[in-house]
């Protein structure tokens, strides 16, 4: 096999709480996620699997163990890593244009090809009229599509995605899932994708990995056997899609019963 | 009533309160008959008359220029003070306790002392406006550097961006609406201090002309002045409002409409 896009290696986390009791966030897990690879990460809320993308991004240092990017020890975040926030973090300053030139500008790009590629990655997330808006004008939705294309600008080799639709309503949802997966089949960015939505999981991912919670553990590691181009309504009625569901809603289940009865 | 109150203009609404705050002065002056409470009508015709001295003139226009001046000054010091302890635990853990002490001192209270040190001219005066408006500058910054969104710099980070560039290119927008709500509350205090330390340290400027009026019993001049002191100050805050609004037009609406104007 081939060498990992991520390899993360006894990746541990302990935080200190307020009264100044160690809390243990994430407990020796291990995780390897191949060149352009969809692997989402699964769990209740409080698991850690937020914290977990944020180590592998460099925003967050780990306790203990090692992950890796191509071969190379993660020290801090790069462009070779870009993160997709539930939050969006569009620069509130800044017109919808300039929030997707501005990794472009900060790798020295010329401002005319900046604007260029900006301009073509707008038209793609369908928000070409919106070039001069700022995101206060715009809806939940459109801000994550600019904040995805603020992201796709730089061209990181890995996606990082941190909960990115659950802030907006279930339609919207639905409507970014198929435009990331659209983009997705596309370019084949392996992406990391963390969310505690069990259809959002089945319905993208390659492989999805169920945490524990409190300390966060892996449960359980998942291939999704679906074929792609994947089209909701076709899964829908899919026996094997069903299955997936059902198995790991019993997953979330027994975490949440294990984390009730401990 | 209500409803034709609500359907006109902000300035037109300002001309009514004005005007009827006016006409209540002038009603409540003429009942009391106090020598210390002049007529409205008797304190207006004043204003064009110390306007057009070039005296007084000359001393409004150092007043302003003291303002001007030590606000400059706070501005250059106060605001990245506040940004550095909104970034930084540490520098804030070591300045908030001064802080804290400091605010609810009036800061003309250390006019005597200041002018022991620098005596009674522009130095001092400039000294102690510096210290009002460096104050709300400060509280604000570091408000505004501290609440700066953790995601807003990781997305920066990712981009490449080095530390001293995120600085200015996120701390300082971001936190930019806070600290133009510091430079407001500050504008205020500038006009507060300024009287304040004229009225102590009694050389120049309006805040002299002011209680000179008072000492000579010329009550018209009294309430003149004050009624130009309240005009300057409103214009400064009516051009700073729209420098700000234009600055920082992109900012989510917020509950700060209102300032709190002082006290001291």
């Amino acid at each position: 096999m081939s060498e990992p896009m991520i390899a993360i290696q006894g990746l541990t986390k302990r935080f200190s709480t307020a009264d100044g009791r160690k809390h243990l966030a994430i407990d020796d897990v291990n995780v390897e996620v191949a060149e352009g690879e969809f692997v989402s990460i699964l769990g209740p809320s409080g698991c850690g699997k937020s914290t977990l993308l944020y180590m592998v991004g460099g925003f967050v240092a780990p306790s203990a163990g090692v992950i890796t990017v191509q071969g190379r020890p993660v020290t801090g975040p790069g462009p070779d890593r870009g993160p997709v926030f539930q939050e969006f973090a569009l620069f509130p300053w800044k017109t919808v244009l300039e929030n997707v030139m501005y990794g472009l500008r900060q790798q020295g790009v010329s401002r005319a090809e900046a604007e260029a590629r900006a301009r073509a990655l707008l038209d793609m997330v369908h928000l070409k009229d919106f070039a001069d808006f700022y995101p206060k004008e715009l809806s939940g939705g459109m801000r994550q599509r600019v904040a995805i294309a603020r992201t796709l600008a730089y061209q990181p080799q890995i996606l990082l995605m941190d909960e990115p639709f659950g802030a907006l309503d279930a339609h919207t949802r639905t409507v970014l899932q198929n435009e990331l997966l659209g983009i997705w089949e596309r370019d084949r960015k392996t992406v990391l994708f963390v969310t505690h939505g069990v259809d959002e999981a089945v319905f993208l991912s390659d492989r999805v990995v169920v945490m524990t919670r409190a300390p966060g553990r892996i449960k359980k590691v998942v291939e999704i056997d679906l074929p792609r181009p994947r089209v909701r309504a076709e899964l829908l009625v899919n026996r094997r899609y069903q299955e997936y569901i059902v198995e790991l809603e019993q997953l979330i289940e027994d975490v949440h019963l294990e984390a009730a009865g401990a | 009533m209500k409803s034709a109150l609500r359907k006109l203009g902000p300035a037109t609404s300002t001309v009514l309160s004005l005007g009827a705050l006016l006409v209540l002065w002038e009603i409540l002056a003429r009942l009391a008959q106090i020598d210390g409470f002049p007529p409205a009508t008797e304190a207006l015709v004043q204003v064009p008359l110390i306007l057009g001295e070039r005296e007084s003139l000359a001393s409004i226009g150092a007043s302003l220029w003291r303002m001007f001046l030590g606000g400059a000054l706070a501005l250059c010091f106060a605001v990245p003070v506040g940004l550095a302890m909104g970034r930084n635990k540490r520098i804030a853990q070591a300045l908030n306790p001064v802080l804290t002490a400091a605010y609810p001192i009036p800061k003309a209270a250390l006019m005597p002392i200041i002018m022991l040190w620098f005596g009674v001219g522009d130095l001092s005066k400039v000294l102690v406006i510096f210290l009002g408006v460096s104050l709300p500058l400060i509280y604000h910054s570091y408000h505004g550097a501290h609440a700066v969104d953790e995601k807003l710099l990781w997305s920066a980070m990712a981009m490449g961006m080095k530390p001293v560039a995120r600085l200015f290119k996120v701390v300082l927008p971001s936190a930019l609406p806070d600290v133009l709500l510091g430079c407001r509350v500050g504008l205020a205090m500038a006009l507060i201090v300024m009287i304040s330390s004229e009225m102590i340290a009694r050389q120049s400027g309006a805040g002299d002309l002011l209680f000179n009026a008072l000492d000579m019993a010329l009550y018209g001049d009294v309430y003149a002045m004050i009624v130009i002191l309240a005009g300057i100050g409103f214009m400064l805050d009516w051009v700073f409002e729209r420098v700000r609004r234009r600055l920082v037009h992109w900012a989510e609406s917020r509950q700060d409409a209102m300032v709190p104007g002082g006290g001291v």
